[in-house]
């Protein structure tokens, strides 16, 4: 049975009854849940932390609660926004205690002396690289929750739904989060992209 | 999204950057799909199944500890319980037995001063009653015998000496007494009786009237009996 097929296959009883399995002992159970899940959750924490092997600690540390706290999970609610909300508190948290170290490995370069847009007098590849990480450093610099939203919606591919139940907010609230965010982003790399802020 | 391409130079330039930065989301992407390509996810989900059992484990374990800790603790204080039990039990046999015993004892101690001091005066006091009491039948004897000089003595020669006799008796018991508590006055007058007593316990017979007169003089020359009642009230005032 493939990872899609089977998730689209258990439904929202079926989880619970795998989970009132796993808090029985059940180990068969537990990694059933963990195949169905633990691909997108990886995807969602990659998208955080941007690291692979980070990423992997934390999506075992994820599936590590999941079966400590099975017991505090209330039948009936989402499932899914319920571990993706652990799965990007923990990253969050991993994300923090280990930010001086990535910090430290990542460039001291300035965004204002990364060349400007991408003429056609340029070569590609390094235009294209000076963007990535003017990108990258502009979507770490924003504010955590429009991050979360823009991470979910366009790395992990949620649907507002989706990262409303993993945040914990409303779709409305989500939306919103996702446009400041873009607005922010867009201004911000502006001088990169070669538009008025 | 190609339709801004047909747009003047001008008004191009904010429709590429939003597709750049598309194409910048479109590459993470990738780079995601990569990273997750590279998982071998079937061992992944069996290495986080073990990690799982074996944290379950742990936590038992980790929380039986405290319970095995708290009856390790009882079973190791058994001992010093009962050891404490069996002190409070022997210190309190002891305690019964010592205070129990005779002499045995700080409070034995003092409640035997306590008693002793009361004992001296109660002796005291006895020794003063006796005392009082002996010069009360001496007085009693000697007038008997002669403050009737003209009609003869009251009682029978037999029984007056057998009165001397008793009262000689007594007077031995009551002279460690009235040395013991330096009754001097009580003292001198016994001992001027006491000779009386000794001539008249000898004599079984009626006096004759000379012998009579002797010891009568004897008496009031001495003024024995005014004596007696002056010692007698200072006995009984207990001076």
């Amino acid at each position: 049975m493939s990872e899609i097929s089977a998730e689209r296959e258990a439904g929202a009883a079926e989880i619970d009854r795998l989970l009132e399995r796993v808090k029985e002992g059940d180990r068969e159970a537990f990694v059933t849940i963990t195949k169905l899940y633990q691909r997108k959750v990886f995807v969602l924490v990659y998208s955080i932390l941007r690291d692979r092997e980070d990423a992997l600690d934390v999506v075992q540390e994820t599936f590590l609660r999941l079966h400590q706290k099975a017991g505090l999970y209330r039948p009936g609610s989402p499932f899914q926004g319920w571990l993706l909300q652990m799965a990007k508190n923990i990253s969050i948290d991993h994300y923090r205690k280990h930010r001086k170290k990535r910090l430290e490995w990542e460039t001291a370069k300035p965004l204002e002396e990364i060349p400007l847009a991408a003429g056609p007098s340029r070569e590609g590849d390094s235009a294209a690289a000076d963007l990535r990480q003017a990108f990258a450093r502009s979507v770490e610099a924003l504010a955590e929750r429009q991050k979360m939203v823009f991470v979910m919606r366009h790395y992990s591919e949620l649907q507002f739904n989706e990262i409303s139940e993993a945040m914990k907010i409303s779709i409305g609230t989500a939306k919103s989060l996702h446009f400041k965010a873009v607005q922010n982003l867009r201004k911000r790399l502006a001088p990169v992209l070669g538009i008025e802020p | 999204m190609d339709k801004h391409k047909d747009m003047p130079p001008e008004r191009r330039a904010e429709p590429d950057a939003i597709e750049r930065l598309l194409r910048e989301t479109e590459a993470v992407r990738s780079e995601i799909r990569e990273a997750a390509a590279s998982v071998d996810w079937d061992a992944l989900s069996g290495l986080i199944a073990d990690r799982a059992m074996a944290a379950d484990r742990e936590r038992r374990r980790a929380g039986a500890a405290p319970r095995r800790a708290a009856w390790l603790a009882a079973l190791r204080m058994r001992p010093v319980l009962a050891g404490l039990a069996a002190g409070l039990v022997l210190g309190a046999a002891v305690m019964y037995f010592v205070l129990r015993a005779p002499g045995g004892g700080a409070g034995r101690d003092e409640g035997y001063h306590a008693s002793g001091e009361f004992l001296d005066r109660a002796e005291l006091e006895m020794a003063r009653r006796n005392a009082v009491d002996y010069l009360e039948k001496s007085q009693y004897m000697l007038r008997e015998v002669f403050e009737s000089p003209d009609e003869g003595p009251a009682a029978p020669a037999a029984l007056r000496s057998e009165r001397a006799r008793s009262l000689l008796q007594k007077k031995r018991y009551l002279n460690s007494q009235l040395e013991r508590f330096q009754m001097a006055k009580a003292k001198a007058i016994c001992d001027q009786i006491e000779m009386l007593f000794r001539e008249l316990a000898q004599i079984d017979d009626d006096l004759p009237a000379a012998e009579l007169g002797r010891i009568r003089d004897y008496i009031e020359e001495r003024q024995l009996l005014l004596k007696i009642n002056l010692v007698k009230k200072e006995l009984q005032s207990g001076v």
